[in-house]
């Protein structure tokens, strides 16, 4: 089912959500971090800041936290916006983040390998994102010396990372195969070809929306082109299947009398939790796919999926609330972007 | 510590995620961690560690398996018991250790991809040779025949200077 290759689709936007292109690498003299005292980890910390922020080009355009410094919710909405692992938000002493000015490169230190850098693109841009990574890395590595063994690439702390050092994934949204209950077989299938895919948000056996994160596995004895060839080759298949599954699906009275209700609880409840967000918000766009929600694009479902979370809402009205305060307001926000029709992607609520 | 997803196997794999605004940190057995998309690394590297490790303390004395990564000092042991490696060096130290994992892990065990500026002169030319070889294969394919002339030219350029530097 999925070994032949498949031409690229132009626009797969409606399975696609977002890419992004993460390297792992370390620094020669000092241990890894699992051996590194948080003394360590600070100087580590400092030596990669000072030549990230040594290059003129990008002083200016990467700001530095040191993790250890920042509120509980702004750590977690650092994860809930996909910037950093939430392994690396775990233990905050003696990690630092340098991150862009429009976040779409962060740079994590000191998490599992001293160096993460990670690049975060809009829709299907595997290339787009690969080559940002790259030139980070090439501009880091010139002033650090990353850790490389002519046999065995890239030295990272966990055995599975070894080689490019390079975790390619793709976020994607996948309701009709997950309704159909393909996924268990898919996920399977493609473990044997050396990729994982877990559900995003919740249970990861079975996420609260169809959103799903998809990468590579294997990093050695692979060139990253190759890599990145074979996760769009298999890509393109998946969102094939996907569109075959909606169209079977788009006719279904049942399945269509639910996207109506969950658009109907999202147009008008006054009161939200985050689980039934997500798979509402999950619904909303299986929706917009299958061309029965109009005046409603991507981009808001997209930035709403991000803003609703807990942390990243608290942070975004300045405050810590409580539960109920929180699901009052995340109705409201939804309310708001969907009840006009086209509210402009970089629209706010006050 | 049983699985607390099928609450039957022993524990093995330890899971961080964010879960309603909260960090929450659970631990599952490798098959749930294989099912539920957390890296195949247990499943692939622990049993496979663990029979080298049972091979070790049948056929050595303690001290033979108490050999120490001089710089950092783990052993492998450590790398074993926690999956994670303790420096750089280690991989050199541990390489025999190592290698049937890494095997098994990735199917390969030579780094085929992008090169650091600290890699061997050697490894440089030989992976422009590889790059130069598969552009070849395209140009007879696409019947760019001026293109591969000049491209075997330079492969023959750049296998010369291979060579030397293997008699240097």
């Amino acid at each position: 089912m999925l070994n032949e290759r498949t031409e690229p689709l132009k626009d797969v936007s409606d399975v696609v959500i977002s890419t992004r292109i993460r390297f792992a690498r370390n620094l020669q003299d000092y241990e890894f971090p699992c051996r590194l005292s948080v003394e360590k980890k600070c100087r580590v910390a400092a030596t990669v800041k000072a030549a990230a922020l040594g290059n003129p080009e990008y002083s200016s355009r990467f700001r530095y936290i040191s993790m250890s410094e920042l509120t509980q919710e702004e750590a977690v909405s650092l994860v809930e916006r996909h910037l950093v692992s939430p392994e690396f938000i775990s233990d905050r002493q003696g990690r630092g983040l340098l991150l862009m000015d429009n976040e779409s490169v962060s740079i994590m230190i000191n998490e599992e390998d001293h160096v993460r850098i990670q690049v975060i693109r809009p829709d299907l841009d595997l290339e787009g994102a690969f080559e940002i990574a790259n030139k980070f890395d090439d501009m880091l590595d010139e002033q650090l010396g990353f850790a490389f063994s002519d046999r065995l690439g890239y030295l990272t702390q966990c055995p599975t990372n070894i080689g490019t050092g390079m975790r390619a994934s793709l976020l994607l949204h996948l309701p009709a195969l997950r309704e159909s209950g393909a996924m268990g077989k898919i996920s399977a299938s493609l473990g044997k070809l050396g990729f994982t895919i877990r559900g995003m948000y919740g249970d990861s056996n079975d996420p609260k929306g169809a959103v799903y994160q998809l990468s590579n596995q294997v990093t050695l004895g692979i060139s990253e082109k190759e890599a990145i060839d074979n996760l769009r080759d298999i890509t393109m298949q998946l969102v094939v299947q996907e569109r075959n599954a909606r169209e079977a699906m788009s006719q279904n009275i049942t399945v269509l009398d639910g996207l109506y209700r969950s658009f109907g609880i999202l147009r008008y409840a006054k009161i939200l939790t985050n689980d039934e967000c997500w798979k509402l918000l999950s619904d909303l766009r299986f929706g917009v796919e299958i061309g029965i929600f109009e005046n409603i694009d991507y981009d808001t479902i997209n930035r709403l999926m991000i803003e609703v979370q807990p942390a990243t809402l608290m942070k975004n009205i300045g405050k810590k609330l409580p539960a109920l305060e929180r699901e009052r307001i995340r109705a409201e926000l939804i309310r708001t972007a969907i009840a006009r029709p086209k509210v402009p992607a970089n629209r706010r609520l006050e | 510590m049983l699985c607390q997803s099928c609450e039957k196997r022993q524990a093995t794999t330890h899971i961080k995620t964010i879960v309603n605004g909260e960090l929450k940190e659970f631990m599952l057995c490798p098959e749930c961690a294989g099912k539920l998309g957390y890296g195949s690394f247990f499943s692939s590297f622990g049993p496979d560690l663990d029979r080298l490790y049972g091979g070790f303390m049948d056929s050595y004395t303690p001290q033979v398996t108490g050999k120490r990564c001089p710089f950092c000092g783990s052993s492998f042991e450590d790398i074993a018991n926690s999956g994670r490696v303790g420096c750089a060096r280690c991989y050199e130290i541990f390489e025999d250790e190592l290698m049937p994992s890494l095997q098994r892990i990735h199917g390969r065990t030579t780094h085929t991809g992008k090169l650091a500026a600290s890699a061997g002169e050697a490894v440089k030319v030989q992976s422009e040779i590889d790059a130069c070889r598969r552009e070849l294969e395209n140009a007879i394919k696409t019947q760019e025949f001026e293109k591969a002339a000049r491209l075997r030219d330079k492969i023959r350029e750049l296998e010369k200077k291979a060579a030397e530097q293997g008699e240097e």
